[in-house]
């Protein structure tokens, strides 16, 4: 066998050098053109009874199928004396049980098919999925529904799950990734649901009837929307999923509603003493909404400045250039409802870190005083184009990009219109962008490292810190109390 | 042009292999030089997933260049002959100098015992910063990842492993030809520029987890774990040996492991499979083959004694269990996956980055759920390519004072039940049902389906996904007694335990 095709590759070349031209450098390649139009959101939109409504997608490709339910219910929406209920909630809506059957029962069912069945809370939404052979999909519904429609809570359940995510709060001050990203985003938003934690107390404090108040107040048909995708005919589904529909009592989705108002970010740099042998570093203050009109500027802009992995400016300037570090760029985050955040990043030996930070606050300010280059407009405008459908890869993704634009309130056509909003940004919009969001001046430096080495620098860039402003030093909760840690 | 073409669909060989009742269908073409080409067509967006896999990984290094198949991997991505410099000949000469200073450098530093002369090294370190200077302006910076990403490359990214290497990027099915030609082109011309900086990049990589909570205790458990074979070290080897590797060493690195006889390139997604074929050909068959690459020569030889370790650190209490187990492909590997999955392979399910083990497993259910000993407990199996581990884990409540002594006793306990009695014929159809469903989801998504069958084709051939399938389907429960027995010894274990200190 082996033979024979070592004969036919042989053969083959011969067939290549009538058929292909030779082709040396990448500049000479010729591409055939290739046209994608992405899915329309409507193709897949369906209502069930009880106002249900969801995107599905026939998938005949395998015997799988795929179901979520995404829920309008968050974190967002937990009282500060319950806060981390979403947690407890994440753990048990499951392994509570429901009315008739017990969690234990739901999940060995599951596994024993081969299936899975997973829950997790978010921000402002909650999602259940279920994922099974298509040979299974009665009975995977049936148990999927039972859990959205009647969860229980038991007990004992619920009392496992406070005493296993306690202990889970031990290691909240261990990575210095996490301790980063948990005290940057406490530095922008100051105190507000967005940042507030869970501690003993609080989890101590939140109840089965919490859990059951939340379940009923939030997880209806109108406040939820389903996706599906996989091996079945939509209109078996559809008779399917109304069964359960139809019995789900219902409700009106009550508005939510938060302060949008921040603190102002003291400028300079904010320290957290860890014995580690690099600085974790993030530097900026909140961004913008990805509803902005000035979004896809942004998105380009950032691109060149620090999103665009080795294309970005950043990138080139401290890893490539310097070795300075193995993880660094910038990047604005998103978030439904609220400004997202805005950081430059980088993780660079102590010695290194007061110049990896000069080097990044240099690109905030180049990028504000200067225009980007045509180069790095054609890369970066060229990337969101080519790489768009990569979006659409895969059905049960594409379903659920769906009901987030619905639940999200985003405009239908978001996708449709999405590659002309990039098209018309220019040169001047990047730099406008770059101006009216990236502000080196308010910047808040946030440190997690070790003190003395960090703050004695290096040849290329002497201490103190202090050059990027009055330095303060943040104490780090004890996060079982939330009272200040003891010195660590 | 077409007419060729169309015969060449006749020379592609095609075939396919049945598990769960499915078939994958592969056509594959080994060119002349010994290079495999698989491709596997789905119909979806216009995207091909192009993977590169090389043979090569951690365990093909040796004491003195540890590391060096991933600071290689970095390596690739600086240029070529023809890619990242402005004039060829111009920089090479620039290169030698800087590695003559470099070379001169590394004996003063690395060789003498005092460290060398401090004066002199200022001298040469100052002579390399100004040729690195001068070396800048040639330089065309990440130019392969740009033309990747302004022709609309995603899932671009590059991995080194114990085993294996790949190379990774998804292009718009008319813009595969751009990664055949830098593929190609960088297996056959790579040229090492800023090869010094970046060694910096991936000092800082390692310290990156170094800082990760527990990770130096780990890795000095896996080296105690595995005394002769080269899974002894990690991946990103010893700082040592990234400090002292050279350009050399980089050199022959490459010219023993990056040739096609010795590599593996997959394309899953939507494509003619002929004009893909032909394409291939023309790109990768143009390199010559390269000499036969010898496998590792150091198994792991029997432990014949238990090894305990201990350490403490910044991170949460915990145990881990280890075990020797033979490699994929083993007749005991189906067997040794069940036990796994019966006390609960996996981990992470059900609880929210704890590795908590799936909520049926029997260590979830004994030690979290019913005698509430632990926040977690899970079990897996690992076979690798040339030996295996068969790892427990599992984190004790501290705040009802269990220790990890505790747990140890325990999951023995555990343990010996199944050397006795084996598992339930439901915990054997429920691993049965998993391991077959787990083989059809994993051919939903091309990108999985990319790497799996990408990696598993340079040891035991791609066919080996569906073989293992099928081993699982044939275990008995006197398979799993068996097993247990055999493999669950203190002779074949280690038993390492790590408590937090606050003070560090």
């Amino acid at each position: 066998m082996k033979k024979t095709l070592t004969l036919f590759a042989a053969l083959s070349l011969l067939v290549v050098s009538f058929g292909l031209a030779q082709v040396e450098k990448p500049s000479d390649l010729k591409f055939s053109p290739l046209s994608y139009e992405p899915p329309n959101p409507q193709a897949f939109r369906m209502t069930f009874a009880n106002g249900l409504r969801g995107y599905i997608q026939e998938d005949r490709g395998l015997p799988l199928v795929n179901i979520s339910a995404v829920v309008n219910f968050g974190k967002l929406a937990v009282a500060r004396d319950k806060a981390g209920l979403e947690s407890i909630l994440g753990d048990t809506l499951i392994k509570g049980g429901t009315k008739t059957r017990e969690g234990s029962a739901v999940e060995e069912r599951i596994d024993f098919l081969g299936g899975s069945l997973d829950f997790r809370v978010g921000e402002r939404t909650s999602t259940l999925s279920l994922s099974v052979l298509s040979r299974d999909l009665d009975e995977g519904l049936a148990l999927f529904f039972d859990v959205l429609m009647h969860p229980e809570f038991r007990e004992n359940a619920v009392n496992l799950a406070k005493r296993r995510l306690t202990e889970q709060l031990r290691q909240a001050n261990d990575a210095p990734s996490m301790v980063l990203a948990r005290e940057y985003e406490k530095l922008l938003y100051g105190d507000h649901p967005l940042t507030w934690q869970a501690t003993k107390k609080t989890y101590d404090a939140v109840l089965p009837g919490d859990l059951k108040a939340v379940h009923g107040r939030y997880f209806f048909p109108k406040n939820t929307i389903l996706t599906a995708s996989g091996d079945f005919s939509k209109a078996d589904l559809k008779a399917k999923i109304n069964k359960f529909a139809a019995s789900w009592p219902n409700q009106s989705p009550a508005p939510q509603s938060w302060s949008k108002t921040f603190p102002a970010v003291e400028p300079g740099v904010h320290f957290i003493q860890k014995a580690i042998n690099q600085g974790y570093i993030s530097l900026g203050h909140l961004g913008l909404e990805d509803t902005d009109p000035d979004y896809y500027a942004v998105q380009v802009m950032n691109f060149i400045l620090g999103g665009g992995s080795f294309t970005s400016r950043i990138t080139t300037k401290v890893r490539s250039n310097e070795g300075l570090s193995y993880n660094q760029g910038s990047r604005f985050t998103y978030r439904w409802g609220f400004p997202g955040t805005f950081a430059g990043y980088v993780q660079t030996k102590s010695a290194t870190v007061g110049y990896a930070i000069s080097l990044i606050l240099n690109e905030f300010d180049r990028i504000r005083k200067e225009p980007v280059s045509d180069a790095e407009m054609e890369t970066a405008v060229n990337f969101y184009l080519e790489s768009f459908s990569d979006a659409f890869q895969s059905p049960q993704a594409t379903m659920a990009t769906f009901a987030n634009l619905e639940m999200t309130g985003k405009p239908m056509d978001y996708y449709k219109t999405y590659r002309q909003k990039i098209k018309v940004v220019t040169k001047a919009m990047v730099q406008e962008a770059a101006r009216k969001y990236i502000h080196p001046d308010r910047a808040a430096v946030l440190i997690v490292g070790d003190w003395e080495p960090c703050n004695a620098g290096s040849d290329k860039f002497a201490g103190p810190l202090d050059k990027f402003g009055a330095v303060r030093r943040i104490t780090l909760i004890d996060p079982l109390t939330g009272e200040p840690a003891k010195t660590r | 042009m077409k007419r060729f073409l169309t015969v060449l669909v006749l020379l592609l060989a095609s075939a396919s292999i049945l598990a769960a009742g499915l078939a994958l269908d592969v056509k594959e073409l080994v060119l002349s030089n010994g290079m495999k080409i698989l491709m596997i067509p789905k119909a979806g967006v216009p995207r091909v997933v192009c993977h590169v896999y090389y043979k090569v990984g951690s365990i093909n290094e040796r004491p003195g260049i540890t590391g060096i198949a991933h600071v290689h991997e970095h390596m690739m991505f600086k240029g070529t002959r023809m890619l990242g410099v402005t004039d060829f000949d111009k920089d090479a000469a620039l290169d030698r100098k800087i590695d003559e200073v470099m070379d001169k450098i590394y004996r003063d530093k690395y060789w003498k015992s005092d460290g060398g002369d401090k004066t002199r090294l200022a001298q040469w370190q100052k002579d390399y910063e100004e040729l690195v200077q001068s070396e800048k302006p040639l330089i065309v910076k990440d130019e392969l990842w740009t033309l990747y990403m302004r022709n609309g490359g995603t899932g671009l990214n590059a991995s080194t492993g114990n085993e294996s290497t790949g190379y990774y990027v998804t292009l718009p099915s008319n813009k595969v030809e751009l990664q055949m030609l830098l593929e190609s082109d960088r297996m056959a011309n790579a040229y090492f520029r800023e090869f010094y900086s970046e060694k910096d990049v991936v000092m800082e990589e390692r310290r990156l987890s170094e800082n990760s909570p527990g990770s130096l205790f780990n890795e000095q458990v896996n080296a105690a774990f595995y005394a002769a074979s080269p899974y002894h070290w990690d991946v990103i080897g010893w700082m040592d040996d990234l400090r002292k590797m050279t350009k050399a060493d980089m050199v022959e690195f490459h010219d023993t492991y990056y040739v096609p006889n010795n590599c593996v390139a997959i394309y899953v997604g939507s494509f003619d499979p002929a004009a893909l074929g032909a394409m291939a050909e023309k790109y990768f068959g143009r390199i010559p083959r390269g000499k036969d690459v010898e496998p590792i020569r150091t198994f792991e030889p029997p432990q014949y004694s238990e090894k305990r370790m201990y350490g403490q650190g910044p991170a949460p209490t915990g145990l881990q269990l280890m075990f020797h187990i033979p490699p994929e492909g083993h007749p005991d590997a189906a067997a040794l996956s069940v036990v796994a999955d019966a006390l609960g392979a996996g981990g992470g399910r059900g609880f929210r980055g704890m590795g908590g083990g799936s909520g049926t497993g029997r260590l979830y259910k004994t030690l979290v759920r019913d005698k509430e000993l632990a926040v977690s407990a899970s079990a897996s199996s690992r076979p690798q390519w040339y030996v295996g581990a068969f790892q427990f884990s599992a984190t004790p409540r501290v705040d009802k004072n269990v220790l990890p002594e505790d747990l140890e006793k325990a999951i023995w306990a555990e343990v010996e039940k199944i050397k006795k009695e084996g598992v339930t014929p439901d915990e054997i159809q429920k691993a049965k049902n998993r391991s077959e469903a787990m083989f059809i989801r994993a051919l939903d998504s091309a990108m999985g389906l990319a790497m799996r069958a990408g990696r598993a084709e340079l040891n035991r051939g791609w066919r080996s996904l569906a073989d293992d399938v099928e081993a699982v389907k044939k275990v008995s429960n006197d398979d799993v007694k068996r097993v247990a027995a055999k493999y669950f010894v203190k002779d074949n274990s280690l038993t390492a335990i790590y408590t937090r200190m606050m003070g560090r």
